[in-house]
């Protein structure tokens, strides 16, 4: 029952925000919005976690926009709901979902996708995001991100799975690429390409993690720099910045260290290549104070900031 | 060539065996299948262990971090999450806890997790702000003749739990109870609320609390009061009435 319900009030939501056009064609929101994404292009957020919401409600940090983790916000009401009401009043936010498991070849799940939408249509995000990954299959979840086999199958699948979830938010989401410890042997497409390809068959745009390229480069030893060459530079809507750990002769994505010095440099070639673009520092384990995530963005800031003074 | 549903199938399955298990799908280049796998395995695990730790932390600094991460792990197996929402994980823990074998002899145990999980889950309940007056005069509106038929309706910030363990104790003390005995036979009947500024556990009499319980899985006031009445022939409906509509847990009357 309460399923139903947040479906219909989901719904509802959805035939407020989808704008239709002279031509007939449905204009996502995130073209109204485009001022909101002019204000981020090139500006360098933090992703906001649980030990930091109290701090920065209170102190209101000068960061230029903030990213959550969608489910964590799903919730019928309570105080983390509270929170993001609250900061939505100062700061831009995104919507960065885990869990939608957009490569599984179980159906899509739609009371998963009801509760995006309810939250996109209460918070009205300047941007949405989903993972490059699957994440349960039978029924059964995994709460992880698992690697897809870049197979021609498997990229149909998620052109029409992201073509799903775009028609039921009414506005265009964006994909990330994920870190992954193995390949399938089937894979017959390059991950770069499957990513591209991905982007220009279903519309979606890109949200590139410098880092899992980095972490992918070194775990399955490819040029990551051939990666960037590959991506068509106006599908980039976002990149993220995190740190990994070393664990044998493995790259591990654990978002628990600072940006390391040659993530930082595989971002300048991606930003000398994309152009300025919203750039978030993710940290979720051994989370350090506020500042030091503050202190990560401003690095990030600084190369954005540099590239617009070669643009000029 | 296995369908993708086959892959992922296999990769599932993998998921779950033993780590230097060998999957039972191919893995590109000259790469050990196994180590590889074995970093999905110990993430996944880990990833449940942090999460279940968040919810149920009075559980994991009772029996420890050791026994609460084996725990942690064979409840994953046994009962794996159908949600791609890892706040909606770990309903079952508390059933499944009475069933563990090296943590079955703590029977309190099961019941302190259902108390752990109805905070967590008032937490994310809906905020229907309180509105006492309003459930007031829709009440003091219904026909004399109609009050038995009606229903109340409590709060989605809201739950209740009860055990013949001082539970409450033991989550507020956060330590073993060594004696695993029941301190009485009406130990802990506890109403747990979210209000404005917080979570509220309150403790409620033997008559309140079966009145409540009546009213919550959809009992008339007529047969709520005789629940009540059976826990304590003394219940004093008006006051009880008063002081949950006053506090918020009851939210609304829902004509008969």
């Amino acid at each position: 029952m309460r399923q139903d319900g947040r479906q219909v009030r989901a719904a509802e939501g959805l035939s407020e925000n989808a704008l239709t056009s002279a031509a007939g064609r449905t204009v996502r929101p995130a073209d109204s919005s485009s001022a909101v994404d002019r204000a981020l292009r090139g500006a360098a957020g933090v992703g906001l976690r649980s030990p930091h919401i109290r701090k920065v409600r209170s102190e209101r940090p000068a960061i230029p926009w903030l990213e959550v983790h969608s489910e964590n916000y799903f919730a019928d009401g309570g105080p983390a709901v509270a929170a993001l009401d609250d900061l939505r009043t100062d700061y831009p936010l995104s919507l960065h979902g885990v869990g939608m498991s957009l490569g599984s070849a179980d159906p899509l799940d739609r009371a998963h996708l009801a509760k995006l939408a309810r939250l996109a249509a209460r918070v009205e995000p300047a941007l949405v995001s989903e993972h490059l990954c699957w994440s349960g299959i039978g029924g059964r979840h995994f709460n992880d991100l698992l690697p897809l086999p870049y197979t021609e199958e498997a990229l149909a699948h998620v052109v029409a799975r992201v073509g799903e979830v775009q028609d039921a938010l009414g506005r265009d989401i964006l994909v990330e690429n994920v870190s992954t410890y193995l390949a399938f042997a089937e894979a017959t497409i390059p991950e770069w390409e499957f990513v591209a390809e991905l982007a220009r068959r279903s519309g979606c745009g890109l949200l590139l993690d410098v880092n899992n390229i980095h972490v992918n480069a070194v775990n399955h030893g490819f040029d990551p720099d051939r990666y960037l060459a590959a991506i068509p530079a106006d599908k980039v809507a976002e990149i993220h910045l995190a740190g990994f750990d070393r664990s044998g002769d493995y790259l591990i994505d654990t978002h628990g260290a600072p940006v390391a010095p040659e993530v930082w440099a595989l971002y300048a070639r991606a930003i000398a290549r994309f152009g300025p673009r919203p750039t978030l520092i993710e940290w979720d384990l051994d989370i350090p104070e506020f500042e030091v995530l503050a202190r990560e963005a401003a690095t990030a800031q600084a190369i954005l900031d540099d590239s617009h003074a070669i643009a000029r | 060539m296995p369908s993708l549903a086959e892959l992922q199938q296999r990769f599932a399955d993998a998921l779950y065996a033993p780590e230097g298990a060998i999957p039972a799908f191919a893995v590109a280049g000259a790469a050990p299948a196994p180590e590889r796998m074995d970093i999905y395995r110990r993430a996944i695990f880990a990833n449940y262990r942090k999460a279940l730790a968040a919810t149920y932390p009075a559980i994991r600094q009772i029996v420890g971090d050791a026994a609460f991460a084996a725990a942690v792990n064979a409840y994953v197996r046994a009962q794996p999450s159908a949600s791609g929402d890892l706040n909606d994980y770990g309903d079952t823990f508390g059933a499944f806890l009475a069933e563990h074998p090296p943590l079955a002899a703590l029977r309190y145990l099961p019941d302190v997790a259902r108390l752990e999980w109805a905070i967590d889950e008032v937490n994310r309940a809906a905020d229907d702000a309180p509105a006492p007056e309003r459930v007031l005069e829709a009440l003091a509106a219904v026909a004399p003749e109609h009050l038995a038929g009606i229903g109340l309706r409590l709060s989605a910030r809201c739950r209740l739990v009860s055990s013949a363990y001082p539970i409450l104790e033991i989550w507020q003390a956060r330590a073993s109870d060594e004696t695993g005995a029941p301190a009485d036979a009406a130990a802990a009947m506890l109403a747990v609320r979210r209000d404005p500024d917080g979570i509220v556990i309150e403790r409620l009499p033997g008559d309140a609390f079966a009145w409540l319980a009546a009213l919550a899985s959809g009992a008339t006031l007529a047969r709520a009061i005789d629940a009540a009445q059976r826990a304590d022939a003394a219940f004093d409906l008006g006051r009880t009435l008063h002081s949950q509509i006053g506090n918020g847990t009851i939210a609304a009357i829902v004509e008969g």
